[in-house]
């Protein structure tokens, strides 16, 4: 037998209060970081496929590797937080981006790279704290 | 395999410790409320622990939220009567003074059948001599019989009985509990005599020592 522990109820009314803030509050910063670095990611590839529709293909690789390297710098994060299909696919579409920025292909990188740029915005929007995803 | 092996640790901890926060209560008499969780919790616990495809926090997140949320409405309803009749709904009367409520009986879809059976796994086969009979809000039927259908008590009879008390466990499998010994006021070498005084030589021969705070002992030695 242990002897009765004083607690009183309210503090257990806000410990739990708290921690669904601070859920609530984890759950804000990750779409904020989600949208920040989808949308970073994002620039780059646009701003690589104008330089490959400018014939300037050694710009538009490199830009497009840097995009890599930054998906690539929050793989941890990503694979924590988000269902991992969806960046096994973003992965995918990656190689095939590369690839085909590599080659020169314009048509297919165009495809690919609007593929690419598509699904980074479906991810970040299915983070958003909004009507649309909650119903 | 290993993603496997560990997130059923993680989850199976998480949710123990969070069951163990809840208070006993929650652990032995469910509320509408408390089903519910336990059914959502063992759901979402168990998709993200065989799918490794799916984030762990994905299972962790909302089980934290439902903790919270349980716990949060927990405390209301104990603070608040409104929001506890609200929440967990009040008991009904389905049987007054031998009459069976039939308004009240079809209002918590208790069919005949259900009613009798709960009346019978409590003994009671004759409806005439159960004054009430309480459907409280946990699902439980309470029985409560006519006075001259009780069987007596001391007081009654005006008997004068000894108190003996609430029995602690002094030993168990040979081990002494130090703080029930402390709670009762014994001291070690109490233990040792009295173990001695019925037979065994000392505290691994014991398999189960009870005493009570009149100084009852119960005392089951070990199997040879």
């Amino acid at each position: 037998m242990t002897k009765p522990r004083r607690e009183h109820p309210m503090f257990r009314l806000w410990s739990a209060a708290a921690i669904l803030a601070l859920l609530l509050g984890l759950s804000l910063a990750n779409a904020w970081y989600v949208r920040r670095l989808t949308a970073g990611i994002g620039a780059h590839l646009e701003q690589a496929q104008l330089l490959a529709e400018a014939d300037s293909w050694a710009e538009a690789e490199a830009l497009t590797r840097r995009a890599w390297q930054d998906w690539d710098g929050e793989k941890r994060y990503v694979y924590s937080l988000l269902q991992h299909e969806d960046a096994d696919q973003i992965l995918r579409s990656f190689r095939a981006v590369l690839q085909y920025v590599k080659i020169e292909e314009m048509d297919q990188y165009a495809a690919a790279n609007a593929e690419l740029i598509a699904q980074l915005e479906l991810l970040s929007e299915m983070e958003q704290p909004s009507l649309l995803n909650v119903f | 395999m290993f993603t496997g092996l560990i997130r059923t640790m993680i989850f199976y901890l998480v949710i123990i410790v969070g069951i163990r926060l809840m208070g006993k209560r929650q652990v032995g008499e469910l509320e509408p409320s408390e089903l519910v969780l336990s059914l959502l919790i063992a759901d979402l616990a168990a998709v993200p622990m065989q799918d490794y495809g799916i984030p762990i926090t994905t299972g962790i997140f909302p089980i934290l939220t439902l903790l919270c949320l349980t716990m949060i409405l927990s405390v209301l309803t104990m603070k608040n009567i409104r929001f506890r009749a609200l929440l967990c709904g009040r008991p009904s009367i389905v049987i007054r003074d031998g009459q069976i409520q039939q308004q009240e009986m079809a209002r918590n879809r208790l069919t005949v059948d259900e009613l009798l059976e709960e009346l019978r796994s409590r003994g009671y086969t004759d409806l005439s001599v159960v004054k009430y009979a309480v459907l409280e809000t946990s699902g439980q039927l309470s029985v409560l019989p006519y006075a001259n259908q009780k069987p007596p008590t001391a007081r009654d009879l005006e008997v004068s009985v000894t108190e003996g008390g609430l029995p602690l466990v002094v030993v168990s499998d040979g081990c002494l509990l130090e703080h029930n010994l402390e709670a009762l006021g014994r001291t070690r070498t109490w233990v040792e005599r009295e173990i001695r005084n019925r037979g065994c030589s000392g505290l691994e021969d014991v398999f189960l020592l009870l005493v009570d705070q009149a100084g009852g002992v119960y005392l089951a030695p070990k199997e040879e």
